[in-house]
């Protein structure tokens, strides 16, 4: 399929039209596209993780519970303030060893556990793949962007007037109504815009998914942009790495503005029927 | 993505042991022409793949390779990531420190030196000249040990970013082994050329293997003697490096 439509280029359009064509339809290039999905997996999964965490976090930071509430401010203040880059190295080698901590409880026998070697067996060993690697990362973005999450609804939540909750609460709603018809409901308006920061801030975190040995965009990027010397290993030439890299950039900027799109008209969607200011 | 989380979880309370169809995983780093790199259909080629999926049939091996970068290459053999290195890696006294080695599949290669064809070196008392090497490697030991005085020695991680940096006029010199950097020079169209000594460090390129893995180690090691003596080895070793026969009778 691929090899009529270069053949036809290179018929039809020009023979260098045709090469490139074939250049850029390559196996190598057509992982490096597919590799996009790597990407938009931990940018949907991390965002969904982040609103989760978000919503936990904020609530814990509003209980009437002392310890909860002090969990939610160590959270949010924590979390925020370590680098992303380290937490997603961290997370995902603390959470293999733990696991295999807990397996090696039960599946190595006492003198390999006494032995102090690392896993103590090998039914303990838990081996790390890249769908694993990639669903840990993404969570590993998830817990550092709801973070940032967490404050942006908490703060939203106190926005909420306050009136909208004394009139709920004078017409006889329970205080579970008036928190999720009410407080949760109109909250939406003013965590928005600082949900979308926090969006951007995630998609941008995501080029760091080859630091887990995941082979996404960035990764390709370098492989294919490397200089190559060697003809059997494909076309010959110098370093184009930053070639490569130029179109990650226009690739990023695409999704902002798509992305910008989607806030647009969550925005308009969630203030529909309140009378506020800035939420037209 | 159900599923995705119901395999992680069986993965878990399994230990993953269990849940790999492959006998044996070859870590490789897949950037080392015309050793192991990404060929243009985005698969793994080159001459140790061939020879290990070669090895693997004779042995009656299910093998699967996985791409490992260089510099954590052995502490993931250590860590179970996969059972045998090929990722034209030299035996060393240091190596067999931690890691058992096969029989080798690359004879001694001598490690030489790429540069512009004009660099000026005072080979009896190299100074100020920035040199550059992949890390952890033999060459940069090496670097380590006779240029560290009065020199800049600069690592890199993978061997693409060190030819990168040497083009680029960011190193003087680039010291790597003869047998990757000869399609380089040629391919460079007289950019870079061969300078200075050869340098003979390390001895020839073989698998890694964890300490006490006898039963994989003398499998392998079977099929590989096998394949020296019918000559399959030299046959490859004359396609991908042009090598004259070394191993047959």
């Amino acid at each position: 399929m691929l090899e009529t439509l270069a053949n036809w280029v290179s018929l039809n359009i020009s023979e260098e039209a045709g090469t490139w064509f074939q250049y850029f339809s390559n196996g190598k290039h057509l992982a490096w596209y597919a590799s996009v999905r790597y990407t938009l997996f931990a940018a949907v999964v991390g965002a969904i993780v982040a609103v989760l965490f978000g919503v936990i976090g904020a609530a814990a930071r509003r209980s009437g519970f002392a310890p909860l509430r002090w969990l939610g401010l160590t959270y949010t203040t924590m979390v925020r303030g370590i680098p992303d880059v380290l937490f997603i190295l961290f997370f995902p080698l603390a959470f293999e060893q733990l696991v295999e901590f807990v397996i090696s409880r039960s599946a190595c026998t006492a003198a390999e556990l006494a032995s102090g070697a690392w896993p103590p067996c090998d039914a303990a060993q838990w081996y790390l793949s890249t769908t694993e690697y990639l669903i840990m990362a993404s969570v590993s973005l998830g817990i550092v962007y709801g973070a940032f999450a967490a404050n942006v609804i908490h703060g939203a939540m106190n926005s909420v007037p306050k009136g909208q909750l004394e009139s709920a609460r004078a017409f006889g709603f329970t205080n579970r109504q008036i928190f999720w018809n009410f407080q949760v409901r109109q909250m939406w308006v003013y965590a928005l815009p600082g949900l979308s920061n926090v969006w951007m801030l995630l998609l941008k975190a995501t080029s760091f998914l080859s630091l887990m040995q995941i082979a996404d965009i960035v990764l390709w990027a370098d492989r294919l942009g490397a200089p190559n010397y060697f003809a059997r290993a494909g076309l010959v030439h110098p370093d184009w790495r930053w070639k490569y890299y130029f179109v990650l950039f226009l690739f990023y900027i695409l999704l902002t503005v798509i992305s910008e799109r989607i806030f647009e008209w969550l925005q308009r969607r969630a203030g529909r029927g309140m009378a506020l200011h800035g939420a037209d | 993505m159900n599923k995705i989380i119901t395999g992680l979880a069986l993965g878990a309370m399994l230990g993953a042991g269990s849940s790999f169809a492959a006998d044996v995983r070859i870590g490789t780093e897949g950037a080392y022409a015309p050793w192991n790199f990404l060929d243009d259909s985005g698969k793994l080629a080159g001459y140790e793949i061939d020879l290990g999926n070669e090895l693997c049939k004779r042995a009656e091996l299910e093998c699967e390779w996985v791409i490992n970068e260089w510099d954590s290459i052995i502490p993931n053999l250590l860590a179970g990531n996969y059972d045998v290195i090929m990722a034209g890696m030299s035996v060393t006294d240091e190596r067999k420190e931690t890691i058992d080695f096969s029989a080798d599949y690359y004879p001694p290669d001598p490690s030489k030196y790429a540069g512009s064809p004009d660099v000026d070196v005072d080979w009896e008392n190299p100074k100020g000249l920035k040199i550059g090497a992949q890390g952890a490697t033999i060459h940069a030991a090496y670097l380590e040990d006779n240029f560290s005085d009065g020199n800049t020695i600069l690592t890199y991680e993978t061997p693409d970013q060190s030819v990168a940096d040497l083009m680029a006029g960011n190193i003087d010199l680039l010291l790597a082994d003869n047998s990757f950097l000869a399609p380089v020079i040629e391919g460079s169209g007289g950019a870079v050329s061969f300078v200075g000594p050869e340098v003979a460090i390390g001895g020839g390129v073989a698998m890694g293997l964890r300490k006490g893995d006898a039963e994989l180690a003398k499998k392998l090691e079977t099929a590989l003697e096998e394949m020296k003596a019918d000559g399959s080895v030299d046959k490859l070793l004359m396609e991908y490096f042009e090598l004259e026969p070394t191993y047959g009778e």
